[in-house]
C-alpha cells in the first residue's frame, strides 16, 4: 500500500487538528496531520489558557455557555494533567452595575453552570489578590488549561493509535480531480522537500490560516482575523481565575497558569497579512496593565515576563456575507453540500475549550464520508498522561520521596513521568532551572513528541518559559538537541532563533527586571559564550 | 565614618579604583551590593587593544597574571573571537586553526560546557576532534545534587584532584596536539592551570563554561584580597541608598546597613554598573540613576530603547550617566565636584574609554588620576587616619 | 504610584536574574549534596510553591540560614529569608526532642547553671557524649559550652549601684551565652563602657533571642520570645536608653529576623539596638577616648561571623581592633565556620560542619595569630575546637588592652 495514502488528511496542528486526528485515529481511521509550523503555534497557544466554565458567555451566547460547561466537565476527566481546577470569580467593582450579577447568575444556571453568589469577604479570603474594593462576587467552576500540553497529548494519542504527523510542512496546493479533492501537495519548510499525500477526505483545521487553505481549494470561508493581546506575569499572583461580572470587555480575565498568570485580552480586527507576525503595541500593554490592575491591584507592581498576541479565527455565518453576525460558536462546513467540492471539510470557529466537541463533529462528518459507523470515545478516554487524577498521586507512585523537580515533572507529564523514572542519575540534572525541567524530561519529549527546535521543545516542556526566559537553559537544551539530531551547526542557529523569539515577547514590556534579565542574557551569549 | 574616598560598586571598575587609591596612600572603602559582574567574566578584557601598564602592574601585584597578544580565542560555543589582553589561562592564537587534532574533555553529567559545539567549531577549522567524558570519584558526590553540578563546585573539587585529571588526559591522549578543557581550574589554588599545562604533553586550551566564571571569581577574590591587604574596607552586601549633597559636593552617603551612620569622604566614585547591577534603573517612563538622582542620557520615547533584533546592539545599553569632561557626575545640569562616575554606568557616553572591561579600567584609572591630582593641588588633608580620632 | 513604576515581590524573589552567584557562596552546597542550593530552594522554588505548597521540598531544612547567599546576591534577593519563610509556612514536621533541647538555650541554661560543675563534668565526660550521640544524635565530637556557676545577671545586679552612678547609661542585651556560659564577656563590656564613662544596666528580663528556635522549626515559640523581647527593649528605649549587645547573631535576629521571618514589628526599637562595637566606635568618633596599655602586643585575625557579614557591621569591629596601637590586624577571608548555631551540634551535620569550616581553619593556621577575634559565640566554640587557637570577642580584646 502507498505510504502516502491515508483515509483522512488533517491540515493544522492546533488543538482542533490534533483533537480531530485523535478522534479519527481512535475510530480506526488512518490519519495524517500536516502542520506548517509546530503544534499549538496559532490561536491554540496564544490565548489565556482559560478552562471556561461558560459563565462568560452565559448572558449573550447561551449555546456556547452550555458547550463550555459540558466540555469543562469532560476535560477534567480526560485531561487531568493539563488542567488546574482553580475555580473562578466574577467580581463586581464599585463602578460596575451590581444589578447585572443576578442576570448573570440566572443565565449561568440556565446553561447548567454552577454559579454561586458569595460574600465579598469570602471572595477576599478565597483569593487574597483580588481587588479588595469589590462589592460582589460569584464563584464559578472556571479553571486553567495548558494548551501546549493538551495539544501534545492529543497528538501523542493519535500517534499511539497509528496516526502520522508531519510538522513544519506546508500545504502548497490541493490534488484535485474534477469536483473532488484527492489529496494535497506539501513542502517541508525546514528541508524544502516536497511530497504529495492522498486521502478521500481532507479536513481543514487551519484556524485563521484555514481561510487561505480554503482559497487554495477554490472555496471561500468568510473569516475575520481578530487579534488579542495578553501579558504574562512572572509568577502566580492569583490562584483562582478572576473575571469581571459585566458584559465581556477588554483585559477582564486574569488566569493563573502553571507558574505564571496571564491577563487578557484585547480584540482588534487585523488584515490577513499580519496574522503571521502579530506584535503587541505599547497602547495594548498600557490597557492590559491598567484594566488588569482593577482585577488584582498587585499587577501594578508585579514583574511582567512577556507580551504576546494571538489571532482568533472568527467566522461569519454563511447567511451573512457582510460578516456582521460573527459567531464564536463552532462552524463545520461540508464543502460538498456547501460548495459542491467533494472530499473537503472545514472545522473552525469555536474555542480551545470546545476543541473536543469540534473534533467530534468533524470526525462524525469524516465518518459519514468514509461510511464508517463508530462511536466517539474521546469524552470518556483519558489522554496519555491523564490516567491519574492528580500530580501528587502520579509522583507518589513513581518516587519514594520526590524532589521539587520530580514533582514538577509529574505535574507537567502526568503519568508519562514514569518514562523518566528508570533513567540514570545524570538524567536528573536540571536543564531549565526556573521551571525545573530535567535532562530526562527533555529527552522524553525529544523521543516521543516530534521536537525539531528549541521553540518546539519549549511548548512541550516549558523549557525557557520561566523567569530567565532562556538565559541558562537555551544552550544546555541545544546541546541535548544537537546530540539527538546530530547537528551542532543547526543548533547554533537554533539558539539564536530561540533567544530572538524570547526577546520578541520581552521588549514590549522591556523595563525593570525584565530589561536587567535581557541585558544579562545578551552579555552571556554574546560576550561569554561567543554566539 | 570618614574616608578619603568612598567607592560605590565593587566590580572591576570599583576595585581598580580602590586598589589604585589605596596604593597611593588613601584611606578608602568600597560598598558592594553583592558580588559583581566579574562572576560572568569571559577572561578577556574587551576593548583594551593595548596593554595599559598601570593596570597590568595593579593586577600582577594582586597575583593576577595577564598576557597580551593580538589574535583570536576559542569561545565556549565553538566560535572564535578577536582578543588581546586576557587572563593567563585564556589562550590567544594567531589564527583559528589552533592545531591538528584536538581532544576535548568534559565531565560526566556536566551540562555547562559545550563539548559538541567546541568539536564542531574546531572541525570547521580543519581539526580532527575527539570528545571524551571523564568521571572521578570526587565528582560523584557532586552528581548526587544534579542541579548543582556547576563550574564553581567542580572547581572546588579540582583544586584538590586536578592531578587525577592530568592522569586521565595522559591516558586518553593519542596523537592530539591540542587538549580542550572547561575553565574549572584554579579557583583557590591559582597555580593549577599552569601545572596542568606542564603535565599534559599537548597544548592545553581552557574554554569557558556557563556562569559562574571560575577565572572571573578568582580575579575578583584576588583583587579584593589585595585591596584589603592594602588597608581598604569592603562593605559587602551593603547598598548606598541616599546622599547628602551641599553646594555641588557630596558630603556623605547613607547605606542600607549602616543607616544613621553616614559615610563621609572627600571624594566619591560611582561604579555601580549597568542595568543588571542596578547602576541604572528603568521603568516604563524613564531610566534613572537611583543613588544620587544623576542626569542620565537616554531617549524619552521608550519604543526607541530596543532593537527588535536580539543579537544587535541595543540602544538602551548605550544610555548612561552624564558627566563633564573629567568624569564628574552631572546632576540637574550641574557637575558635582567630588563625585566621579566610572565603568559601565557610563554606557556609551564616553566613547573614548571603550566598552565593557576597557571602559571599567580606563575610566577608573582616569578618575583616580583626577582625584589624586585634586588632592595634591588643593593640599587637601587626608581626611581620616583610621588609627586616630 | 504610576503603573509598573516599580515592581515588588516577597523577599524580592522576582529580582532574581538566575545568575547563580548565590550557589557559589553557599557553604552547605559545597558539602551536602542533599541540599538543593539557595537558588533552587529560594527564588526558583518560590514560584512553584506559589503555585502549590505541594512543591515544597523538605530538604530546605539543610539551609543553615547563614545568609551568605543574600550577601553575595547582586540583585538584593532575600534568598535565605525565602527559604526560612517557606520552612516556617510549609514544613509541618514537628521538631525532634534533640532539636527542642538545642533550641531552648535559655531554658537549658537556667536549669543547668545552678549545677554547673556537675553539668560541665557530666557533659564533658566521654560516656555522656557517647550517650548524647546515640540517644539524641548530638555529635560526640562536640565540646558542650561550659555553664558558669554564677549568672551574669546576678553579677550585674550586685554592681547595680556603681553602674547607676555613671552619668550616661546603656542597657545591655547579654544573651544566653553571656548569662549562663561566659559572664566574663559581659564583665569586659562593662569595663569598656565604664572606661567611656557609661554605666551598664540590665533589661527588664530579656529572653533568648530565639534564633535557634527559628532554625529548629519552633517558630511559634520564637515568636513569643520575639514579642517579649521587643516589649522589654521598648521599655528601655522609652527611657531614652540605647541597648547594646555583644553577639552578632542575637543582634541580627532581633533587628532583622523578627520582622522578616516572625512578623514581629520591631520598628520602635530597631534603631536603638546596636552592637556595642558600633556604639563604642561612634563615641570615639565623636571625641571620646580610650587609653590602651603600651605593652599590649598581639597579632589578631578577625573572622566575620555570617550574621555580622549580613548585618554589615563588621567594619566597626575591624576599625576598633585596628585602632589598638599594639595590634597587628589581619582580615580573614569572610567564610562560614560551619557551626551555624545549633546546626553543627547535630550528629547528621557534624561532618558537613567541619568541612565547611576547613578553609577558614587552615587560613587561621597559616596566619598563626595570637588571638582570633570574632563577635559570635558559636563561631568561637567551633574555631577553638577545630583549630586550638583562642577566640575572643572584640569587646574582650578592647577590655584586655585597656590601661
Amino acid at each position: 500500500m502507498n505510504p502516502n495514502e491515508f483515509d483522512v488528511i488533517i491540515i493544522g496542528g492546533g488543538i482542533t487538528g490534533a483533537g480531530t486526528q485523535r478522534d479519527c485515529a481512535m475510530r480506526g481511521i488512518r490519519t495524517l496531520l500536516i502542520e506548517r509550523s509546530d503544534i499549538a503555534t496559532g490561536a491554540t497557544g496564544r490565548n489565556h489558557g482559560l478552562l471556561h466554565s461558560g459563565a462568560r458567555y452565559a448572558v449573550n451566547d447561551p449555546e456556547s455557555a452550555r458547550e463550555c460547561i459540558e466540555e469543562n466537565m469532560i476535560l477534567r476527566q480526560i485531561a487531568s494533567h493539563c488542567i488546574d481546577e482553580t475555580d473562578g470569580l466574577f467580581i463586581t467593582l464599585p463602578e460596575d452595575d451590581l444589578g447585572y450579577q443576578q442576570t448573570f447568575v440566572d443565565a449561568c444556571r440556565q446553561a447548567g453552570i454552577n454559579a454561586e453568589i458569595i460574600d465579598p469577604d469570602l471572595a477576599r479570603r478565597l483569593e487574597p489578590s483580588v481587588n479588595p474594593d469589590l462589592i460582589g462576587a460569584v464563584r464559578v467552576p472556571d479553571g486553567s488549561v495548558d494548551p501546549f500540553r493538551l495539544c501534545a497529548a492529543n497528538m501523542l494519542d493519535a500517534k499511539i493509535h497509528g496516526g502520522q504527523v508531519r510538522l513544519h510542512t506546508e500545504v502548497t496546493g490541493f490534488i484535485r480531480e474534477g469536483d473532488t479533492i484527492r489529496g494535497v501537495h506539501t513542502r517541508n519548510r525546514l528541508t524544502g522537500e516536497q511530497a504529495d499525500y492522498y486521502a478521500p477526505v481532507v479536513v481543514n483545521a487551519g484556524g485563521i490560516w484555514g481561510h487561505h487553505i480554503a482559497e487554495l481549494a477554490g472555496v471561500n470561508v468568510g473569516m475575520y482575523p481578530a487579534k488579542g493581546a495578553l501579558l504574562i506575569f512572572a509568577h502566580r499572583v492569583n490562584n483562582m481565575v478572576i473575571n469581571r461580572c459585566r458584559k465581556p470587555s477588554n483585559a477582564d480575565i486574569l488566569v493563573p497558569g502553571d507558574t505564571v498568570c496571564v491577563i487578557g485580552t484585547t480584540s482588534t480586527r487585523i488584515p490577513f497579512e499580519e496574522c503571521d507576525n502579530v506584535a503587541v503595541t505599547p497602547d495594548e500593554v498600557t490597557l492590559l496593565i491598567t484594566e488588569g490592575a482593577k482585577l488584582s491591584p498587585a499587577l501594578e507592581s508585579t514583574r511582567i515576563l512577556r507580551a504576546y498576541a494571538g489571532v482568533r479565527p472568527l467566522v461569519s455565518a454563511d447567511d451573512d456575507p457582510t460578516g456582521r453576525n460573527i459567531s464564536r460558536g463552532i462552524v463545520c462546513l461540508d464543502h460538498e453540500s456547501r460548495d459542491g467540492l467533494k472530499g473537503l471539510i472545514t472545522i473552525t470557529g469555536g474555542k480551545l475549550m470546545t476543541y473536543r466537541l469540534m473534533a467530534e463533529i468533524a470526525t462524525d462528518a469524516v465518518c459519514r464520508k468514509l461510511g464508517i459507523d463508530k462511536r466517539c470515545e474521546t469524552a470518556v478516554t483519558p489522554l496519555p498522561g491523564s490516567e491519574e487524577k492528580s500530580y501528587e498521586a502520579v509522583a507518589q507512585k513513581i518516587w519514594e520521596s520526590p524532589s521539587t523537580a520530580q514533582k514538577a515533572a509529574a505535574a507537567r507529564m502526568g503519568t508519562r513521568a514514569s518514562r523518566i523514572r528508570t533513567s540514570d542519575r545524570h538524567d536528573e540534572a536540571l536543564i531549565c532551572e526556573c521551571e525545573e525541567v530535567s535532562v530526562g524530561e527533555i529527552n522524553a519529549a525529544i523521543d516521543r513528541l516530534e521536537v525539531t527546535s528549541l521553540t518546539d521543545l519549549r511548548r512541550r516542556t516549558r523549557v525557557g518559559m520561566g523567569t530567565c526566559q532562556g538565559g541558562f537553559c537555551t544552550c544546555r537544551a541545544a546541546a541535548l538537541l544537537a546530540k539527538a539530531h546530530g547537528s551542532v551547526e543547526k543548533e547554533r542557529a537554533d539558539i539564536a532563533a530561540f533567544l530572538q523569539e524570547r526577546w520578541k515577547g520581552n521588549f514590549p514590556i522591556g523595563w525593570g527586571d525584565t530589561l536587567r534579565e535581557a541585558e544579562y542574557t545578551q552579555w552571556v551569549y554574546k560576550h561569554v559564550l561567543g554566539l | 565614618m570618614k574616608f578619603d574616598t568612598v567607592i560605590i560598586g565593587g566590580g572591576l571598575a570599583g576595585l581598580t579604583a580602590g586598589l589604585s587609591l589605596q596604593k597611593a596612600g588613601q584611606n578608602t572603602a568600597i560598598i558592594s551590593t553583592g558580588q559583581s559582574a566579574l562572576h560572568f567574566f569571559s577572561g578577556t578584557f574587551e576593548s583594551i587593544e593595548e596593554p595599559p601598564q598601570q593596570m597590568q602592574r595593579l593586577f600582577e601585584e594582586a597575583g593576577i597574571r595577564l598576557h597580551y597578544e593580538r589574535g583570536v580565542r576559542l569561545m565556549p560555543l565553538g566560535t572564535f573571537r578577536e582578543s588581546a589582553l586576557s587572563l593567563e589561562d585564556i589562550d590567544i592564537f594567531p589564527t583559528p586553526k589552533i592545531g591538528r587534532k584536538a581532544l576535548i574533555i568534559n565531565f560526566m553529567g556536566y551540562h555547562d560546557f559545550f563539548s559538541s559545539f567546541l568539536a564542531e567549531g574546531l572541525q570547521k577549522q580543519g581539526l580532527e576532534c575527539r570528545v571524551r567524558f571523564i568521571n572521578l570519584p570526587e565528582l560523584e558526590k557532586l552528581q548526587l545534587s544534579p542541579s548543582e553540578m556547576r563550574s564553581v563546585q567542580i572547581a572546588r573539587a579540582m583544586d584538590r584532584v586536578w592531578e587525577k585529571v592530568v592522569q586521565e588526559i595522559r591516558m586518553l591522549l593519542k596523537d592530539e596536539d591540542v587538549v580542550v578543557l572547561p575553565q574549572v581550574f584554579g579557583l583557590q589554588d591559582t597555580s593549577v592551570p599552569g601545572r596542568i599545562r606542564q603535565g599534559v604533553p599537548a597544548r592545553v586550551v581552557f574554554a569557558g563554561t556557563l556562569p559562574p566564571s571560575v577565572p572571573g571569581i578568582r580575579t575578583q577574590m584576588l583583587l579584593k584580597k589585595r585591596y584589603q591587604l592594602l588597608g581598604g574596607s569592603i562593605l559587602m552586601g551593603d547598598e548606598a541608598v541616599k546622599a547628602h549633597i551641599y553646594e555641588n559636593r557630596i558630603h556623605s552617603i547613607v547605606t542600607r546597613n549602616l543607616d544613621s551612620h553616614y559615610l563621609e569622604a572627600s571624594h566619591f566614585i560611582l561604579a555601580t554598573g549597568g542595568y543588571f547591577s542596578k547602576g541604572l534603573v528603568s521603568n516604563p517612563f524613564q531610566i534613572y540613576e537611583p543613588v544620587f538622582g544623576l542626569d542620565v542620557e537616554y531617549a524619552e520615547d521608550r519604543n526607541t530603547w530596543y532593537n527588535p533584533a536580539f543579537a544587535e546592539d541595543q540602544p538602551y545599553m548605550g544610555y548612561g550617566v552624564k558627566t563633564d569632561g573629567k568624569l564628574h557626575a552631572v546632576k540637574d545640569g550641574q557637575p558635582i565636584d567630588n563625585l566621579f562616575v566610572v565603568g559601565s554606568i557610563l554606557g556609551k557616553t564616553q566613547p573614548q574609554f571603550g566598552s565593557a572591561a576597557g571602559l571599567a579600567v580606563r575610566s577608573a584609572l582616569a578618575a583616580v588620576d583626577e582625584i589624586l591630582r585634586c588632592t595634591q593641588n588643593d593640599g587637601e588633608e587626608s581626611a581620616s587616619n583610621p588609627l586616630s580620632f | 504610584m504610576k503603573l509598573q513604576e516599580y515592581t515588588s515581590s516577597k523577599g524580592n524573589f522576582e529580582e532574581c536574574m538566575k545568575c547563580t552567584v548565590c550557589t557559589a557562596y553557599c557553604p552547605v552546597l559545597q558539602v551536602n549534596p542533599l541540599y538543593p542550593g539557595p537558588k533552587q530552594a529560594g527564588p526558583d522554588g518560590e514560584r512553584l510553591r506559589l503555585k502549590d505548597p505541594y512543591f515544597f521540598n523538605k530538604a530546605l531544612k539543610y539551609c543553615m540560614n547563614c545568609k551568605r547567599c543574600e550577601v553575595a546576591c547582586p540583585s538584593g534577593v532575600h534568598v535565605a529569608d525565602l527559604i526560612q519563610a517557606a520552612r516556617i509556612k510549609y514544613d509541618t514536621t514537628p521538631p525532634k526532642l534533640r532539636d527542642q533541647i538545642l533550641a531552648s538555650t535559655d531554658f537549658m541554661g537556667s536549669l543547668a547553671r545552678p549545677f554547673a560543675p556537675i553539668v560541665n563534668g557530666v557533659t564533658g565526660l566521654g560516656i555522656t557524649k557517647t550517650v548524647l550521640d546515640a540517644t539524641l544524635k548530638i555529635d560526640r565530637h562536640r565540646t558542650f559550652p561550659k555553664y558558669s556557676g554564677r549568672s551574669f545577671e546576678g553579677w550585674l545586679k550586685r554592681h547595680r549601684k556603681e553602674q547607676a552612678a555613671f552619668p550616661e547609661q546603656v542597657a545591655y542585651f547579654h544573651g544566653c551565652y553571656v548569662n549562663y556560659n561566659y559572664p566574663q564577656l559581659g564583665k569586659d563590656l562593662v569595663k569598656v563602657m565604664n572606661a567611656l564613662g557609661i554605666g551598664v544596666q540590665l533589661l527588664d528580663k530579656e529572653k533568648c533571642c530565639g534564633i535557634a528556635m527559628i532554625t529548629n522549626g519552633m517558630s511559634q515559640s520564637a515568636r513569643k520570645h520575639a514579642e517579649h523581647n521587643v516589649g522589654v527593649l521598648k521599655k528601655a528605649v522609652d527611657q531614652g536608653l540605647k541597648v547594646v549587645t555583644t553577639s552578632s547573631t542575637c543582634t541580627f535576629t532581633m533587628r532583622d529576623e523578627y520582622p522578616s521571618l516572625l512578623d514581629v514589628d520591631n520598628s520602635a526599637v530597631k534603631d536603638s539596638l546596636l552592637m556595642a562595637t558600633r556604639l563604642i566606635y561612634e563615641k570615639l568618633e565623636k571625641g571620646a577616648t580610650l587609653k590602651f596599655r603600651a605593652d599590649y602586643h598581639k597579632k589578631i585575625a578577625y573572622h566575620t561571623p555570617c550574621h555580622m557579614e549580613k548585618m554589615g557591621w563588621g567594619i566597626f569591629s575591624e576599625k576598633l581592633l585596628k585602632m589598638i596601637p599594639g595590634v597587628e590586624f589581619v582580615m580573614l577571608d569572610s567564610a562560614c565556620c560551619g557551626i551555624a548555631g545549633t546546626y553543627g551540634f547535630k550528629k547528621e551535620n557534624y561532618e558537613a560542619s567541619q568541612a565547611i569550616g576547613a578553609a577558614l581553619f587552615s587560613q587561621i593556621e597559616s596566619v598563626n595569630p595570637d588571638i582570633v577575634a570574632c563577635d559570635c559565640e558559636t563561631c568561637k566554640w567551633q574555631i577553638e575546637m577545630s583549630t586550638g587557637y583562642p577566640v575572643q570577642n572584640p569587646i574582650s580584646i578592647l577590655a584586655d588592652a585597656l590601661e
